[in-house]
């Protein structure tokens, strides 16, 4: 009896932990567990220092950047041309705020975003530390899930690196313990993060930071891609 | 800001419409003319219309929107015919001995100093520069958020982000310059710009980073970030000719360190994309073939010409074909010439150098920001560059490939 009762008890300890940890997603979204990982760099610009430990709680991310089309969907006067109708949404800082909150979501935080693009291990790429043009979307026409070996981040999110820019919450600030002093600290720029389709290949890194105007992205193709807390 | 500056704009048009005021150069060559008069005649354009205390602009539009100087036009890549036009009087200085000519090319030659004088941060060498006290409407519609008021030269505003194709623009037209036309005072110059501007990237562990301190959107060479097969051959090339020009034996370590350690000579190889074909970018092989121009008539130690070879010889698997659609495909050929010796001028393609042509000038509208956020379209006249068609003459003259009388 006392056997059955232990067993009882472990499996529902089981089934609540798996109920925890493994939440199903809504449509389109996917599912990062709480607890820590590897942020920042050593070997990148002064703005990644230091590597540390950073934490953050479950969430929901969405698994491909917004599109035109579902932009279109809560700005029907956003204008795109019709054969762009799945690349990227391409807005302004504010416009991308309006529409996650809009579809019920919100733009993730440098560490929500890092996390979901590298996972736990530190690693270089959202599928590991080597490169290869065939893991990017490389051609300007298209951006979104073009590309040819079409890899995913830990977590199964497309196009983290390149494609197009994506708008994070956070103001372009230094990490806890950075001495390194940068002029455009503060709250005149977002960060945004993933590097597109028109930079160097190490922009695209998953600890790379880009800072830019909030309103005015001049040329920089900065993109959605929103989470969901999970409650 | 931008309502100072479209006044004169409206100010220009109204002189234009009175026939008051015209672009300096405006006698164009016919297509039927002999080479050398198109060349004679782009050249006068080039110099008149597109010169910016020295620097040469990729793009004017007329009327210039305030400025006494037609520089209003796309500014990201006026090093590229900066130093398109350097090496060109360069190469036909070598060719005339005429002082003329010579001190064209030095006045071009200290706008390249001037760009980074203008960052007040030695050897960080910006894009492009205007003088100017306020910005300029085209700073908000044709590149990123990167344009910057001169501290160090007060009255005018630079253009940062430098990129690995105008870091090869820079230590190509230098480089040619203090070869062929520089005298012993400009040669101490040039060498002391490339000891500056290269020194710089060494040191931050060849990147080239901007004013604040990250690496510029396409300035990685670095050993420790993952970076194109062509950045390693441009970094290799870029420490090969500073250190021939400057004798700086930190420039040969660097270069045998980027080898031996990082294998930047293996890594090159592969510069060009080949497959798929529709990812290969002739934009990019411009900058694979200054870097193979100047690398391989330097390099002496046959292990690494022939990995150079190798380079230039899957860049040849697509340049065999190639049509002469720009003149930048025109002088693929010529280097592929001088650095192997092969007889490649068919009549074909001699007939295409002697129907080479600068640019035509247009009409077009401009949208123009307004200061209220408004925009409004503004009919102008534009120009491209000659610059490469200038440059490739002079190259031609200069290697016997161009006769002075085509």
């Amino acid at each position: 009896m006392k056997s059955c009762l232990t067993l009882l008890t472990f499996l529902i300890h089981i089934l609540y932990l798996t109920g925890q940890e493994k939440p199903t997603p809504p449509e389109g979204m996917v599912y990062v567990p709480a607890g820590e990982f590897i942020m920042g760099s050593t070997y990148g610009d002064p703005d990644e220092r230091p590597q540390q430990i950073a934490s953050t709680k479950a969430y929901f991310i969405d698994k491909y950047e917004v599109s035109n089309t579902e932009f279109a969907k809560f700005d029907p006067t956003f204008k795109f041309p019709p054969e762009k109708k799945n690349n990227a949404a391409v807005v302004t800082w504010s416009k991308a705020d309006a529409y996650a909150k809009w579809a019920g979501k919100r733009l993730p935080t440098e560490k929500e975003w890092e996390k979901a693009a590298r996972g736990i291990d530190g690693r270089v790429f959202p599928w590991g530390d080597t490169y290869d043009n065939t893991y990017v979307v490389w051609d300007q026409k298209e951006t979104r899930g073009t590309s040819i070996a079409k890899p995913a981040s830990p977590y199964g999110c497309y196009d983290m690196a390149g494609s197009v820019w994506e708008w994070t919450s956070d103001w372009y600030k230094p990490y806890p313990g950075n001495e390194v002093p940068m002029e455009q600290y503060g709250e005149t720029y977002k960060v945004m993060r993933g590097g597109s389709n028109f930079n160097n290949h190490s922009f695209i890194r998953t600890s790379q930071r880009y800072y830019v105007l909030p309103e005015k992205i001049h040329v920089y193709p900065v993109g959605i891609r929103c989470v969901k807390d999970i409650n | 800001m931008f309502k100072n500056c479209l006044l004169p704009l409206v100010s220009v048009f109204i002189f234009i419409n009175h026939g008051l005021l015209a672009q300096k150069v405006n006698q164009f060559p016919k297509k039927t003319d002999p080479l050398h008069k198109k060349v004679e005649m782009f050249d006068r354009l080039m110099l008149g219309n597109h010169w910016n205390e020295g620097a040469i602009m990729q793009h004017v539009i007329f009327p210039p929107a305030g400025l006494e100087q037609p520089i209003i036009g796309s500014q990201a890549d006026c090093l590229d015919p900066t130093s398109e036009m350097l090496a060109a009087y360069s190469h036909k200085y070598a060719i005339t001995g005429d002082p003329k000519d010579r001190k064209i090319a030095n006045d071009i030659f200290e706008a390249i100093l001037k760009l980074e004088k203008v960052t007040g941060v030695e050897g960080l060498v910006a894009r492009s520069f205007n003088r100017t006290n306020e910005p300029l409407w085209h700073e908000e519609v044709f590149w990123y958020h990167e344009w910057h008021q001169s501290s160090s030269m007060p009255g005018y505003r630079w253009l940062g982000d430098l990129s690995a194709d105008k870091f090869t623009s820079i230590f190509y037209g230098v480089g040619t310059f203090w070869e062929l036309c520089a005298d012993a005072e400009y040669k101490e110059k040039a060498a002391g710009l490339l000891d500056r501007f290269i020194g710089r990237v060494v040191d931050n562990n060849f990147k080239l980073t901007d004013l604040d301190g990250k690496m510029t959107l396409w300035g990685n060479f670095c050993p420790n970030l993952p970076h194109q097969e062509l950045n390693s051959l441009e970094m290799l090339a870029a420490l090969k000719v500073t250190h021939h020009i400057t004798g700086k034996e930190r420039y040969n370590a660097a270069y045998h360190m980027l080898i031996d350690r990082y294998h930047y000579d293996d890594h090159q190889i592969n510069s060009k994309i080949l497959f798929p074909k529709e990812w290969r970018n002739v934009g990019d092989d411009y900058h694979a073939a200054r870097s193979l121009y100047m690398i391989m008539r330097l390099e002496t130690d046959p292990s690494l010409l022939n990995k150079y070879r190798m380079n230039l010889n899957r860049h040849w698997y697509d340049w065999k074909d190639i049509e002469f659609t720009w003149e930048s495909n025109i002088w693929f050929l010529m280097v592929y010439k001088v650095l192997t010796g092969e007889e490649i001028f068919t009549e074909e393609k001699k007939q295409g150098i002697k129907d080479m042509w600068g640019f035509e000038r247009n009409t077009r509208e401009f949208k123009i920001p307004q200061k209220d956020g408004s925009f409004k379209m503004v009919r102008s006249e534009e120009e491209r560059t000659a610059a490469a068609m200038i440059r490739n003459y002079w190259f031609g003259r200069y290697y016997g490939i161009i006769d002075e009388k085509w």
